[in-house]
């Protein structure tokens, strides 16, 4: 608690650099994520944040020592490198995307270990720290790191804003945009360089190996959440800020403990989130929602067995006829039952189900379209006469009133179902 | 069968294009007039859709040149609209049909500066014009494939272009559909623009355009309705790809290089 107190109250002035590197870093490489994410090109910033190690080494080799600015340039410079050669292999080869991106992530990668191992060797003092690159540590964030990795990360922001609607053209329809005349490769060369810039800046705070989860992870959580892009942006965000700064508090409270991990973990349980609670897109709503629908289905498959009883002449059905009816579904038809009573579409007697007007022309409407619809297959569609049931059983249910007025015309008010039975109207007498 | 007209709108100058290797359009030189509701014919893979994105500039021709307005395509981009094939984009993208008929002022509106009230209200009035005013707010993967044609030749509208190119506009459209846009395209023409359409149905090709270009990897006619529509001509395009063309082109897939390439 007094941790907790300590790290939220903001005292330590480093404390505060942190928080600001990090909201600034979650902000950045979520806005440029969001957009990779729509244009399906995930696995790209995988490649780039792999592909950035070797950089980072060489900029400490030839520095001498953890310079903010020869690590960055050298991470830009070998990020830069992979992208183009991403790019120049596909157009030049036959070799499909998936197979370059995983060769290039895996060279460069390996080539970056290598020239770890390398500088570990020399016993070069300043050396130590350089893993924190490969998992990140967000405490180590210098005031004069901040001034760079949080500029460029204002740089992106500010970029992307004012890109915003050449970007989307971009993954929308990038033919449009060229036809339209904008400079599409210019496009890309810029969002490219903006991706490579959002790597970057996370290497310390995040380290190489986890920056493409910061990357895409938001924006695929968040697209659970909203079908509007600039919505889209502001939750990805949201979601990667929280997720930075959780990361970096448990990295401040365990010491030891690396920040990418943490704030990974962090982003994961958002997705997860997302993707089991999010309004209509997350698997609990739709289950909800699926369930609902097939309980309504075996109402109405009740009412319709009512109709068929008024058809035979019967004005109300025992309890256990409707029971045989649905064989082994005995508790859903109880519940059936119950809610239909208390929408007012039956009534119950001791053990009679009686229909009330209102249930009557519900069951009329229900049958209607299922026998319009065999019509419809019948006539139409030449479908012979006993192959048209099964699909008018499901279509029952979703039929709108626009589409059953469509019926009606094109079929001429018919009075007869292809099985020749009566097609009830709401006038008809039963 | 090929008329060519003097002060065309558009002139293709013997163009080549391939892909790859292997040439899609021998020689394509034709000239069109202005104010016409033109329709390019021909089987799958006959490069309809090529002959489209050359005009725009999308592909690289081998060899060969458009030009426009006698100029050049860069001068007088902002007068070309180009409505791209439906499928060629991901519908899933988040946004409202707003947003992508919006996307249509943006050649006007040029780099940096953000679409405003004026723009919406271009995008509106055209919306208006396919009658989908009332889906300005609907996220377009849950419009039909009809309702994302309109959307599309909405966003056309809103450049406010004086010619037209459509890449299969009818593509996954019903026929009341079909009918209200080529009324649409027939007021357009009826106000002095030019309307190219890729087109697949050759009934209704003969009812709605006044001129009619027939393509099967090579320019097989162009010209009036009504002298182009002939058996012979559509035999000729319909009718199978010239055996000798398909083992050139088998010839030159073989090559390390594109001979065709100048």
């Amino acid at each position: 608690m007094e941790d907790f107190l300590y790290f939220f109250t903001f005292q330590d002035s480093s404390i505060v650099f942190v928080v600001i590197g990090i909201t600034l870093l979650g902000l950045g490489s979520a806005y440029v994520g969001t957009y990779s994410f729509l244009d399906k090109k995930a696995l790209l910033g995988d490649a780039i944040s792999h592909a950035v190690l070797p950089g980072i080494c060489l900029g400490f080799i030839l520095a001498g020592e953890k310079n903010p600015i020869y690590i960055v340039s050298g991470a830009f410079a070998s990020g830069a490198l992979a992208t183009f050669l991403t790019s120049w292999i596909r157009s030049n080869t036959k070799l499909s995307e998936d197979a370059i991106i995983a060769s290039i992530l895996s060279i460069f990668f390996g080539f970056g270990v290598v020239l770890l191992t390398v500088i570990q060797k020399s016993g070069n003092p300043e050396m130590a720290g350089l893993n924190q690159f490969i998992f990140g540590n967000a405490i180590a964030i210098l005031e004069e790191d901040l001034i760079i990795y949080g500029g460029l990360a204002v740089l992106i922001i500010i970029s992307l804003t004012l890109f915003q609607k050449e970007f989307s053209l971009l993954v929308f329809n990038p033919d449009f945009g060229k036809a339209i005349g904008y400079p599409m490769g210019l496009i890309r060369l810029l969002f490219n360089v903006l991706m490579i810039l959002a790597v970057v800046i996370g290497i310390q705070a995040i380290g190489v190996v986890l920056m493409a989860a910061l990357l895409i992870t938001p924006g695929a959580a968040a697209r659970f959440w909203t079908d509007r892009l600039g919505k889209l942006l502001i939750i990805a965000g949201l979601f990667s800020v929280i997720s930075g700064i959780m990361g970096t508090y448990i990295s401040f409270i365990l010491p030891q403990m690396p920040t990418g991990p943490w704030v990974v973990v962090c982003l994961s349980f958002l997705a997860l989130f997302s993707f089991l609670f999010a309004p209509k897109k997350g698997v609990l709503s739709r289950t909800i929602s699926r369930r609902r629908y097939l309980h309504k289905t075996h109402r109405d498959h009740l009412l319709k067995a009512v109709h068929h009883g008024l058809e035979q002449g019967k004005k109300y059905l025992t309890i256990e006829e409707i029971y045989e009816s649905f064989p082994y579904q005995k508790s859903k038809t109880r519940q059936s039952i119950d809610s239909l009573i208390k929408t007012g579409l039956i009534t119950r007697n001791q053990n009679f189900i009686i229909p009330t007007e209102q249930g009557k022309s519900e069951a009329k409407r229900i049958v209607r379209l299922h026998r319009l619809w065999e019509l419809y297959l019948n006539e139409y569609m030449n479908i012979a006469p006993d192959h048209v049931h099964d699909t008018a059983e499901k279509l029952e249910h979703i039929l709108t009133p626009e589409m059953e007025a469509l019926l009606e015309k094109r079929l001429n008010f018919p009075k007869l179902d292809p099985h020749q039975e009566n097609i009830p109207r709401d006038y008809d007498d039963l | 069968m090929i008329t060519q007209v003097d002060n065309p709108i558009l002139e293709i100058h013997d163009l080549i294009v391939s892909y790859d290797q292997s040439p899609v359009l021998w020689n394509v030189d034709l000239s069109l007039p202005s104010g016409k509701l033109i329709g390019i014919l021909g089987p799958n893979g006959a490069g309809k859709s090529t002959l489209i994105k050359a005009i725009m500039g999308l592909v690289t021709p081998s060899s060969g040149y458009v030009k426009v307005f006698d100029k050049t395509l860069e001068e007088v981009r902002s007068q070309i609209s180009y409505v791209p094939q439906r499928e060629s984009v991901d519908w899933n993208f988040p946004a409202s049909v707003l947003d992508v008929v919006m996307m249509g002022t943006y050649g006007k509106l040029g780099l940096f500066k953000r679409p405003g009230k004026k723009e919406k209200d271009i995008a509106l009035s055209c919306l208006d014009q396919v009658g989908m005013m009332s889906f300005v707010n609907r996220q377009i993967s849950e419009l039909s494939g009809g309702q994302q044609q309109r959307v599309f030749i909405a966003r056309a509208l809103a450049q406010e272009a004086d010619l037209y190119l459509m890449d299969e506009p009818f593509a996954g459209v019903d026929m009341s559909t079909e009918t209200a846009i080529f009324h649409l395209l027939k007021e357009m023409t009826a106000k002095g623009k030019t309307v190219i359409v890729v087109h697949h149905d050759i009934h209704s090709a003969m009812n709605y355009f006044d001129w009619i270009i027939m393509l099967n990897m090579h320019l097989v006619a162009s010209g009036p309705n009504d002298q182009v529509m002939s058996e012979e001509m559509l035999r000729k395009t319909y009718g199978g790809k010239l055996n000798l063309l398909t083992k050139v082109t088998d010839l030159i897939k073989q090559k390390d290089f594109n001979p065709l390439k100048s």
